[in-house]
């Protein structure tokens, strides 16, 4: 998978490459507009991350020429401008999502994941990780071909967790995801969510992946 | 009251007072010189008598006409005082009561004393007074429809670039692009008024793109850097064999810096909210909206085992900004949420005119007018920031919803109501 990240603010697009590197995607960079167009026109990306405050133009201007292109890769706006204009331009102008700027890299994660599936066009709608099958497009999730009962919430939950498997996802994260800015403060109801998941999971009869990192958060991982 | 017809019913009042008052002086103005040339009429009958009497030493014949009459009074002594005066006489030839102007004079005839009387009818002087007042009259009809039409027609194509101004100033839009469209006027006032005006809105909408550029900048600027920060914080936690005290450090540095995002954001969105950014208004379903957060914070709920009485009428239309209406209800909720007690409740209820809002909870330590400034909060939760209130007022103002908060019953209470 080839993601390409526009940003000028090296140590940013450091850490993003950094943290997808080992979700198996392959990073490349463009620090300003005239670096961000001869990328686009030379190769195709699977996701392209997109600031829209870079040296030498506008995000949006690269945008405009990618889509003009009538070039195909998904696109993620990523921009410390948390303005509605911006977003509302930019959606229209036809990326497929806006992640205000900062955001917790888990959640970048699991948004580019989000736009890649859609993305696919031969109907694989199929995540999978051991014996756990979601399905994205039904929403629905099973484990050795039984059903399993989840929330939407936990459903979310774990999506969340399948698409940042072996990380440390912070409390923080996993709130902001579930419940949007709205719920800031203590993060203690989460525990909830976190072993109903875990319990449902074990009841189906598979292994216990969600890890409790002290201090931290959870990980997903085997 | 407008500004014309206010000018017009001072002019219509002043005109017919004026009118009235000169008509009165017209009156009596006349009716001096008329009278004064009847007197003069009446002294040359005089002397036509006097002259007479001299020439043949006799008494003129009297006579008696219609409007003019003449008459001699033998009197015994001659002290016959000169005067003229007013009476009413019945007339046999037309058989009413006249008004006469008379003079009475004595005259001695060959050693006879008389006291001759000359009449003349005032009647034609009265027609007169009428056809004045009459004239008087139809001048004051004629002044009020003229009035009337001028103000009709020529006052409202005078005022109409004044109009066509305030028109443009009520859509004025700080936010909005387009600018405003003044029609130009041969007329100064309204010439220097567009002027006055387009300076004026001009330098408010440099001065709002100041501001917005300046908020949107300082968002930028501090929100890249703690995007650094935190990206750094969860590339460090993701790291192998980290001590518990490590990963504790990590943790803070990371709250704190969660903490500062969010602030950042709000205090942003609240200046947002106070340049009036928030301008797409559109009539949205705010039933919908308050449904999806219920379902939204459902398992929270749950979670702190709160009973929820839900009472929503569907359909209520609000001309409200969507992601506005969406933090509104989102912070309600919440807070009802966070200062609810384990086992408690809430009670929702949205009717066309009311948002109602109430939760079990312990007896706020502040005044509740307080409870909706900057960076107020109950000792209870630390963690909040004191800004969820404030942003909620703030959405208030900018729609004219009333806002109000009471603790009752062991309950607070807040309720919004829609300015509809």
């Amino acid at each position: 998978m080839k993601i390409l990240i526009i940003e000028d603010e090296k140590e940013l697009s450091d850490s993003i490459a950094t943290y997808l590197k080992s979700e198996n995607y392959i990073c490349e960079f463009a620090g300003s507009y005239d670096k961000a167009i001869e990328k686009i026109e030379l190769y195709e990306y699977d996701c392209i991350l997109l600031d829209i405050s870079i040296p030498g133009g506008s995000g949006l201007d690269v945008l405009q020429e990618l889509k003009s292109n009538n070039k195909l890769d998904g696109v993620l706006i990523i921009s410390a401008k948390n303005s509605l204009e911006d977003k509302v331009k930019g959606l229209n102008l036809g990326a497929d999502d806006y992640l205000p700027k900062p955001f917790h890299l888990s959640e970048l994660s699991a948004r580019i994941a989000a736009i890649i599936r859609r993305k696919n066009f031969d109907g694989n709608n199929f995540l999978r990780f051991h014996n756990i099958q979601i399905d994205t497009r039904a929403k629905s999730v099973s484990l050795k071909n039984k059903t399993l009962d989840l929330t939407r919430k936990e459903y979310e939950l774990l999506l969340y967790f399948v698409s940042n498997k072996k990380r440390v996802i912070s409390k923080n994260a996993i709130a902001e995801h579930l419940w949007g800015d709205g719920m800031e403060g203590s993060n203690d109801f989460i525990y909830t969510h976190i072993k109903n998941l875990r319990k449902k999971l074990i009841d189906a009869g598979d292994v216990d992946y969600i890890k409790s990192i002290y201090g931290m958060g959870y990980k997903f991982s085997d | 009251m407008k500004l014309l017809s206010k000018f017009h019913r001072v002019n219509v009042v002043a005109t017919i007072i004026v009118l009235l008052i000169s008509g009165v002086c017209y009156y009596f103005f006349i009716k001096h010189v008329l009278i004064e040339q009847l007197d003069k009429d009446l002294a040359i009958e005089e002397r036509e008598a006097k002259d007479f009497v001299t020439e043949s030493n006799a008494l003129p014949d009297a006579y008696a006409y219609k409007d003019e009459e003449e008459e001699f009074i033998q009197v015994a002594n001659g002290n016959v005082v000169r005067k003229f005066s007013s009476v009413q006489l019945f007339n046999k030839s037309v058989n009413e009561s006249i008004d006469y102007r008379q003079l009475e004079f004595p005259l001695t005839v060959a050693g006879r004393n008389y006291k001759v009387v000359v009449r003349k009818s005032q009647e034609e002087t009265e027609d007169l007074i009428q056809l004045i007042l009459t004239i008087t009259l139809m001048m004051v009809l004629l002044l009020l429809i003229s009035l009337f039409l001028i103000n009709r027609f020529i006052l409202s194509k005078l005022w109409k670039p004044f109009n066509n101004t305030l028109s443009q100033l009520k859509q004025f839009n700080v936010s909005g692009k387009n600018k405003l469209l003044l029609e130009k006027s041969d007329i100064n006032e309204f010439t220097e008024l567009n002027q006055a005006v387009s300076i004026m809105t001009n330098r408010v909408s440099q001065d709002f793109n100041e501001i917005k550029n300046f908020t949107e900048n300082a968002s930028h600027e501090i929100q890249t850097p703690l995007a650094i920060i935190k990206s750094k914080l969860e590339l460090l936690s993701q790291s192998e064999n980290l001590k518990e005290e490590q990963m504790n450090t990590i943790q803070s540095i990371f709250e704190a810096g969660n903490r500062l995002s969010k602030l950042n954001q709000s205090l942003i969105l609240l200046t947002k909210i106070d340049n009036q950014q928030f301008v797409q208004n559109e009539k949205i379903d705010f039933s919908k909206i308050v449904f999806k957060h219920i379902e939204n914070f459902e398992e929270l709920i749950a979670a702190k085992h709160i009973t929820t009485v839900v009472n929503i009428a569907p359909g209520v239309k609000l001309n409200i900004n969507e992601d506005l209406a969406e933090i509104l209800i989102s912070n309600l909720i919440t807070n009802a949420i966070r200062h609810n007690l384990d086992k408690g409740s809430i009670d929702i209820n949205l009717s066309s005119h009311f948002f109602i809002i109430s939760n079990t909870g312990t007896q706020p330590d502040r005044d509740p007018g307080e409870l909706f400034e900057r960076f107020r909060k109950d000792k209870v939760s630390s963690e909040s920031l004191g800004l969820g209130l404030s942003i909620v007022k703030k959405i208030c103002e900018q729609y004219q919803f009333s806002i109000n908060y009471v603790y009752s019953g062991n309950r607070h209470i807040t309720t919004v109501g829609f300015n509809n």
